[in-house]
C-alpha cells in the first residue's frame, strides 16, 4: 500500500483514539470520512503554504534583482516590503478582467486555472518529510512528470485562445521547449530512479543520507553531471530566464500572458513561481538528499519531522535563490540557440550519464566515490605500516 | 469511496467523449479530449492500475493533446470560407439522408449481432470485486525484459525509426 500523511499518523495513539471516536459517531463511514479529513486539512495546508510561497516567491524576485543591481526594491508595505505581495495580490482582484473580443472565451478561461491545477497536482507527491507527505505514490516521479506536463498544454492554449500574434508565439515557444527540455529532465532524473532502484519519492531520498557525501550528486561522477542537466532542463522547463522565451518581454510583449489580465494573470504567475519551488524541490529531493537530516538529528518524532521539514525547505529555497539569481544575471537564449542546447548538447549529455549510471552500478557494485575513496585511503593506510 | 473515484472518472471520461462529439470547434474537441483521457486515467486508478495511469499522465496528457493541438492550427487555414474566426475549417455536414440512413441500418445490424455473440457474457454478468492494490511498477518492469522483452525491442526500434524520419523530414535540403 501507499504511504500516505494518514499512513504516517495512524502509528500514534491519538489518532487510533481519534479514529474509534468517529467510528462511533459515524459507523462505518467513520475511518473513510477520518481519512478524507485528513486529506482535506493536509491538502489545504500544502496549498496555502505553497501560495504564499508563490506570491513572497515575486517579493524574494525583486528584492533579489534590486539587490543585484544596486536598487532599493519594494519596501513601503510592511517591514522591509515584506507585505507587497498581499497588496499585489488585493490590485489583481479589483483590476478590471479583460476579455478580448476575438478571443476563445472558453479556453481563454480554462487556460490559466489548467496552469494552477497541474502545478497543484504536483504537490501531492512532494515529499516534505518523512511523514508529512501527502502521498507517497509508488509512480511518483512518474505522476509528477505527467501532470505537471499540464502547465504546458496550458501555456499553448492560452497563448492560442488569445488570439494575439505575440501570444501565439509564446504560446507555441512555450509549448516546443517545454516538451524538449523534458527528455533531458526525464532522462537524468532516470539516472537518480536507477541508482535508487525506487520511482517515489520516499525510496528516492531515502536511498541518500543526510550528509553532502551521501547525497546522489556526489555519488558518481555521472550524477554531478546529471544534475546540472537537470538543473539546465529545469530552468527551461519551467520558463526562467536564460530561458524566458514563451515571455520575452523585449520581443513578445509579455507572451502568452499578454491578453491576461487581473486575476487570472495572476494564476500564472502564480503557477509559475510554484512550479519553480516544486522543480527546485524535486533537485532536493532525487540528488541533494531531500529531508534527510545530517546525523539523523531529532529522530522519528514529531521533531524530527520538523527538522526534516526545515532542511527540505532550506535546500529548496537555496536552489530557488540560485534560480532567481540566474534570471537576473545571464541574457536570453534565441530560439534556435534554445533548442541546440536541447538536442545537441544536453540529450547526449543525459543518455550518456543514464548509460554510465548503468554501468557503475553493473561493474562497481553502485558504491559511492567516497566510500571507494574511504576504502582506498584505508588500504594505503594498513599498507602502509608507518 | 472507491465507488466516489469511479463515479467522478466515468462522468469525465464519457462526459469529455460526448463533448468532443457534439462540439463543432475542433480546438474545444481538443479541450475536451483531454478531460476525457484524464477521466481514462482516473478509471486506470480506481483498477489499481497505478502505473498505467500515470502513464497514460504522461503520455496523452502530456504528449498527444499538445501535438493535436499544433497540428490542428498548424493545418487550418484562414483563407476558407467556412473557416471561423480561429482560422479553423468548421465541420461540414457529413453526407446527406441517405447516408444516415443505411448509416443507421448497418449499426443496429451490427449491434444485433454483436449482442447475439456477447449475450451470454452480457446476462451472467456480476459485479466483480475491485482487485486488492498491489505495486505493479517493478512487475511490469520484470515482465518487460523477460517474457515481453521481443514486443519491447520491437517497440524501440519503431521509435528510433519514427525518431530519425523525423530529423530527415525536418533537416534543410541541400541544394534548393
Amino acid at each position: 500500500m501507499n504511504n500516505t500523511i494518514v499512513s504516517y499518523l495512524s502509528q500514534f495513539e491519538s489518532y487510533k483514539g481519534l479514529l474509534e471516536s468517529f467510528s462511533s459517531l459515524f459507523g462505518e463511514a467513520g475511518p473513510g470520512l477520518l481519512t478524507f479529513l485528513v486529506f482535506l486539512i493536509g491538502c489545504i495546508l500544502v496549498v496555502t503554504v505553497m501560495a504564499t510561497i508563490g506570491g513572497l516567491g515575486t517579493y524574494a524576485e525583486r528584492k533579489i534583482s534590486a539587490d543585484m543591481q544596486a536598487r532599493m526594491g519594494p519596501n513601503r508595505v510592511g517591514p522591509y516590503g515584506l507585505l507587497q505581495f498581499l497588496a499585489d495580490g488585493v490590485k489583481m482582484f479589483l483590476k478590471e478582467d479583460i476579455t478580448p473580443n476575438t478571443a476563445d472565451k472558453f479556453i481563454f478561461g480554462l487556460a490559466p486555472l489548467l496552469a494552477l491545477v497541474g502545478v497543484f497536482g504536483t504537490l501531492a507527491v512532494l515529499p516534505f518529510s518523512s511523514g508529512f507527505t501527502l502521498s507517497n505514490l509508488n509512480v511518483g516521479v512518474f505522476y509528477l512528470i505527467g501532470i505537471g506536463s499540464l502547465v504546458g498544454v496550458a501555456i499553448f492554449l492560452g497563448g492560442y485562445a488569445s488570439n494575439s500574434k505575440w501570444s501565439m508565439l509564446g504560446g507555441m515557444r512555450g509549448a516546443s521547449q517545454i516538451i524538449s527540455y523534458e527528455i533531458p529532465v526525464v532522462l537524468s532524473l532516470m539516472a537518480i530512479v536507477l541508482m535508487s532502484g525506487s520511482l517515489n519519492f520516499g525510496g528516492l531520498v531515502g536511498a541518500q543520507g543526510g550528509l553532502p557525501q551521501e547525497w546522489f550528486i556526489f555519488h558518481n561522477p555521472f550524477t554531478f553531471i546529471g544534475f546540472f542537466v537537470f538543473f539546465i532542463g529545469a530552468l527551461a522547463e519551467t520558463n526562467r530566464a536564460p530561458f524566458d522565451l514563451p515571455e520575452a518581454e523585449s520581443e513578445l510583449v509579455s507572451g502568452y500572458h499578454t491578453e491576461y489580465s487581473g486575476m487570472r494573470f495572476a494564476f500564472f504567475a502564480l503557477a509559475e513561481y510554484i512550479e519553480v519551488f516544486v522543480v527546485c524541490g524535486v533537485g532536493a529531493a532525487a540528488f541533494l538528499g531531500g529531508y534527510k537530516v545530517p546525523f539523523n538529528l531529532g529522530g522519528e518524532g514529531i521533531i524530527g519531522q520538523v527538522l526534516q521539514v526545515l532542511v527540505f525547505f532550506g535546500k529548496t529555497l537555496a536552489l530557488y535563490y540560485l534560480v532567481i539569481m540566474i534570471r537576473w544575471t545571464y541574457p536570453r537564449l534565441r530560439v534556435d540557440q534554445l533548442m541546440t542546447l536541447c538536442w545537441k548538447y544536453l540529450t547526449p549529455m543525459a543518455i550518456f550519464n543514464l548509460i554510465g549510471c548503468a554501468l557503475w552500478i553493473y561493474l562497481l557494485d553502485s558504491k559511492s566515490m567516497w566510500d571507494m575513496l574511504a576504502a582506498f585511503v584505508g588500504s594505503m593506510g594498513t599498507g602502509g605500516g608507518h | 469511496m472507491d465507488n466516489v473515484i469511479f463515479i467522478i472518472s466515468t462522468i469525465l471520461t464519457v462526459g469529455g467523449a460526448l463533448c468532443v462529439l457534439l462540439t463543432k470547434n475542433v480546438m474545444h474537441a481538443c479541450v475536451y479530449l483531454l478531460t476525457c483521457l484524464l477521466g481514462v486515467a482516473g478509471l486506470y486508478v480506481t483498477l489499481g492500475a497505478d502505473f498505467v495511469a500515470a502513464t497514460q499522465l504522461a503520455v496523452y496528457v502530456g504528449g498527444v493533446v499538445i501535438l493535436m493541438v499544433f497540428a490542428v492550427m498548424l493545418t487550418g487555414g484562414p483563407n476558407s470560407q467556412s473557416s471561423n474566426k480561429f482560422g479553423i475549417v468548421k465541420i461540414p455536414m457529413m453526407g446527406n439522408a441517405k447516408t444516415y440512413i443505411i448509416g443507421i441500418i448497418s449499426a443496429v445490424i451490427f449491434g444485433l449481432m454483436a449482442y447475439k455473440v456477447l449475450s451470454r457474457v452480457i446476462t451472467s454478468i456480476q459485479a466483480g470485486e475491485a482487485p486488492v492494490f498491489t505495486e505493479t511498477v517493478e512487475k511490469i518492469g520484470f515482465m518487460l525484459v523477460t517474457d515481453h522483452v521481443l514486443a519491447f525491442e520491437i517497440s524501440s526500434v519503431l521509435l528510433l525509426g519514427a525518431l530519425v524520419g523525423a530529423a530527415i523530414i525536418a533537416r534543410p535540403k541541400r541544394g534548393v
